[in-house]
């Protein structure tokens, strides 16, 4: 997947295969034994597991209003997902996607009224607005990183509060709506996202928007000198700046570029799904995004994959509550368990053997102790 | 003192075995580090272990030590099998070992670093005044002089390596692993080392003493053990062999231990620098004002005991660490604002000391590791800031196969191969860009025998291509061997420059600071 093709056709598509297979394997896994262990649970609460997965699965994917649900959840977090796996390719912690996407947010929020006289055109403007004003948040604590010193996780989580208060200020008192729910003015209908229709509610051309998203994080982390440069300095700051890489510009770049995608997120949600920024606006895409990255393994198209699992799981989890009074919560469980078996490789060293870890986590274990 | 003991009858089978491993095998998946190896250790016996890099000797040592678990095979001490779960079971059974790094604490004192993890207590508070006096009283009894009340931060790494000697030696150790004990000390530190472990073993203590370097054991061990390829190809007596027969068995064939250099014919001043400052990573100055010069078709060899300025001098040369003061110029033009990219473009190579942490991005696969540094040149990028993999992975499979690198697949990982490979792969990437001076600092560490021999052979071509080279090296051997003419570096300046066939003791003196106009530390 993260290769191009040599002239060597067989060989490539043998490559290409084995390394999907390879990383695909690991978070299938991780998502068959955690609903193991919620059948489990289910059972021991002495109800029908095999009936709460099928109102599960039939809520994520059994007809064209649960797929639209599914995709509505899922296209926050694919943007949130890439903001992280953007950042940690370069060796990063982006806690910060929550903030990130409510600076798009409210900038979609303002930009799609003040502009809306433009028409359909306003659109693509509120967008790479969107786009800037991530990037610039997401710069922030990169420069803190790189010139200050101040560590990432710490920051990113302080500027999601400031990100957070700062727009619900902006949304509940300069840009207030006149409408019954707090939260900003409509934004312009002519400059909304086209919903994709089909039956499939909500859903809209978004989703299209953030796949879009995925591959441009992708080639830029694997078809451009920046992208290099970034991947080069997460894998080793030493032999980057040997190379002559500046680290702390490309620091900088990553956080910013990551804030840039969790930024158009914001808009998206805006342009898209609610057409104005609510208070309260949409909670924790930020956070969940982390999961999701995790669950791609930091890979742009993994993103994508693991985003439409954790939002089928969210809309099935309503189905599921409404037909056998499973519990929303289990979900949770499931997404706790699935994280944990991603992440946590020696658990699967444990269970499956040295060589799975090795291909769970796509790198060799330590040899030895000291040097 | 070391005439005391007579080095011919050394321990014999007189001598009670205080160690025996037999059978020892040890995997790493598919990797056999061990391969039933058995070794025997008698009371007051210097035994040296001799392998190359890779051979499975510090495996061996670990496994002994409880740091790593052998699939089969048992441990003997004083006749009693025992199993050695973890450092502490090996400490507990007087097993004792002299890391190759050094686990002291800098900032802490003498003492306090002897005593750590096994402090004298009063009333439940540490001891310090015991823990002194008993510190004075192991140097006294062993002879090895050290300061209790000392920073170890303070201390010349010679001194270091005595405290850490100290350390296991007051945690009663009767069985003394020393790894690569030398490869820090000048040439007289290494005399005083050897003096010391003289009067351990006439206390009674029994020394494995891990080394790659052939010459050193001939002097000090009784009896040498030599691994190849994690089995024991043989154990000898040391009275009874000589250079080239233990080179016979270590490498499992004739080695050149010297390459030939033809006649070279020197041109102009490639790389020069000239009253060079350079601080080193904690804001202490690290190279005080060093003038080089370094011409067409030479090389202009450093010597010089680890960390006298040598990375740093190093880094400034290559434009990845900044100049303090100074200036470098690169075939006459002044680089000395340039970064390492723009030195890079403009002809400069560099083969860094540590190819693991700097040389290569380990999780990298080959070609990109081939394109570390040019990937932003045509042709692998090209407009709107885009690389082209495509061609980064054709032109790394020829510098592959030119390198002879194994394998040269470019889609390998970099981690993934040995040390020796790694070290071609980055020849590979310095050399194919035909540069005009090329810095090599210890182009040879760690790798085997085979392949010091290919990295040699190729700095002699470029040598005689007219190519400007300035080796970098702890191995005097090989400063020797190689260059045309060497500077030593002492504490950051160039203390003396002597030609290439100074004797041991010349670059001896002026490494340990003690030449000409220079004073001591």
């Amino acid at each position: 997947m993260t290769r191009s093709s040599t002239g060597r056709g067989g060989s490539v598509f043998r490559r290409v295969l084995s390394e999907a297979v390879g990383a695909l394997l690991f978070p299938v896994l991780a998502i068959l034994i955690s609903f193991a262990i919620g059948a489990a649970i289910i059972l021991a609460t002495g109800r029908n597991p095999i009936a709460a997965y099928s109102a599960l699965i039939t809520g994520a994917f059994g007809s064209p209003a649960a797929i639209g649900r599914t995709l509505v959840n899922a296209t926050p977090l694919i943007f949130t997902g890439l903001a992280v796996a953007v950042a940690f390719r370069a060796g990063l912690f982006n806690i910060g996607g929550e903030g990130q996407f409510y600076i798009g947010a409210i900038t979609a929020a303002w930009l799609g009224v003040s502009l809306g006289f433009l028409g359909p055109i306003a659109l693509p403007i509120t967008l790479v607005a969107c786009i800037i004003t991530g990037f610039l948040w997401g710069a922030i604590p990169g420069a803190l990183k790189a010139y200050f010193g101040a560590h990432e996780v710490i920051t990113t989580i302080m500027l999601n509060f400031i990100a957070i208060n700062l727009t619900v200020y902006l949304a509940l008192n300069p840009l207030r709506g006149s409408g019954l729910v707090p939260g900003t003015e409509n934004v312009a209908a002519a400059a909304r996202i086209p919903v994709l229709g089909f039956g499939l509610g909500r859903a809209n051309l978004g989703i299209f928007v953030a796949i879009l998203a995925a591959v441009v994080a992708y080639l830029i982390l694997w078809r451009t000198k920046r992208g290099f440069q970034i991947r080069a300095v997460g894998l080793s700051p030493g032999a980057a700046n040997y190379a002559g890489i500046p680290i702390g510009r490309n620091t900088v770049l990553a956080l910013a570029i990551g804030g840039a995608f969790a930024g158009l997120g914001g808009g998206v949600e805006v342009m898209g799904v609610y057409g104005k920024m609510a208070v309260p606006f949409v909670a924790n895409v930020g956070f969940n995004g982390i999961g999701v990255a995790l669950l791609g393994r930091n890979h742009p198209f993994g993103v994508v994959l693991g985003a439409l699992v954790f939002g089928g799981l969210f809309s099935g989890a309503q189905e599921m509550q409404f037909q056998t009074d499973v519990p929303l919560s289990l979900t949770v469980v499931l997404l706790a368990v699935i994280l944990l078996l991603v992440t946590a490789t020696r658990l699967v060293e444990l269970i499956f053997g040295k060589r799975a870890r090795i291909l769970a986590s796509g790198t060799r274990p330590e040899k030895g102790l000291g040097q | 003192m070391v005439e005391a003991r007579a080095r011919d009858n050394g321990p014999g089978a007189k001598a009670p075995k205080v160690l025996e491993m037999t059978g020892v095998t040890k995997t790493f998946g598919p990797v056999t580090a061990n391969d039933d190896v058995s070794l025997v250790l008698h009371r007051g016996e210097i035994l040296g272990l001799l392998g190359e890099n890779g051979a499975g000797k510090s495996t061996l040592m670990k496994i002994l030590y409880g740091l790593y678990k052998p699939d089969s095979g048992t441990i003997y001490v004083d006749g009693e099998e025992v199993q050695i779960r973890d450092p502490k079971d090996a400490v507990r059974r007087g097993i004792g070992m002299v890391h190759q790094h050094f686990t002291l604490i800098p900032p802490l004192t003498v003492a306090e670093n002897i005593v750590l993890g096994a402090e004298p207590r009063k009333g439940g508070a540490l001891d310090l005044n015991r823990a002194m006096r008993e510190t004075e009283v192991l140097s006294e009894r062993y002879g090895l002089k050290v300061d209790p009340r000392a920073r170890v931060a303070d201390l010349s790494v010679g001194v270091q390596q005595r405290v850490e000697i100290l350390k296991a030696l007051y945690r009663d150790a009767r069985i003394l692993i020393l790894d690569e004990p030398t490869a820090v000390l000048t040439p007289q530190e290494t005399e005083d080392l050897y003096r010391t472990l003289q009067e351990l073993v006439a206390d009674g203590l029994s020394i494995i003493l891990i080394t790659h370097k052939l010459g050193e054991l001939l002097g000090v061990s009784d009896n040498i053990t030599i691994i190849r390829d994690g089995r024991v190809v043989d154990t000898v007596k040391t009275s009874e062999t000589e250079e080239g027969s233990l080179a016979r068995l270590m490498v499992g064939r004739e080695v050149l231990l010297r390459v030939e250099k033809g006649e070279n014919e020197v041109g102009t001043p490639r790389l020069v620098a000239q009253g060079l400052v350079v601080l080193s990573s904690t804001g202490a100055t690290a190279v005080h004002g060093v003038d080089i010069e370094v011409r067409a078709g030479e090389i202009l060899g450093v010597a010089g005991v680890d960390g006298n300025g040598q990375v740093e001098l190093a880094e400034a040369l290559a434009g990845t660490r900044l100049v303090h003061k100074g200036r470098v110029y690169l075939d006459g033009e002044d680089v000395t604002g340039l970064g390492a990219d723009e030195r890079q473009e403009r002809g400069l190579a560099y083969v860094p000391e540590d190819r693991s942490h700097k040389g290569l991005v380990q999780d990298f696969s080959l070609w990109e590791n081939n394109a570390l540094k040019t990937y932003d040149e045509p042709p692998f990028s090209g407009r709107f800031g885009r690389i082209f993999p495509k061609v980064m992975r054709r032109r790394a499979a020829q510098n592959l196969k030119a390198y002879d690198v194994r394998p040269s697949e470019p889609d390998a990982r970099a981690g993934a191969l040995s040390g020796g490979n790694q070290q071609k792969a980055i020849l590979a990437r310095e050399l194919s860009g035909n540069p005009k001076a090329i810095i090599a600092a210890q182009p040879t560490r760690g790798v085997d025998v085979g392949a010091i021999e290919f990295i040699h052979r190729q700095l002699l071509e470029q040598r005689e291509e007219g190519k400007a080279i300035l080796l970098i090296s702890l191995e005097l051997e090989e400063v020797r061997s190689l260059s045309d003419r060497i500077v030593v570096m002492y504490d950051g300046r160039i203390v003396g420059e002597v030609g290439p066939d100074a004797t041991d003791e010349e670059l001896g003196l002026l490494m340990a600071g003690r030449g000409s106009g220079v004073g001591e530390r």
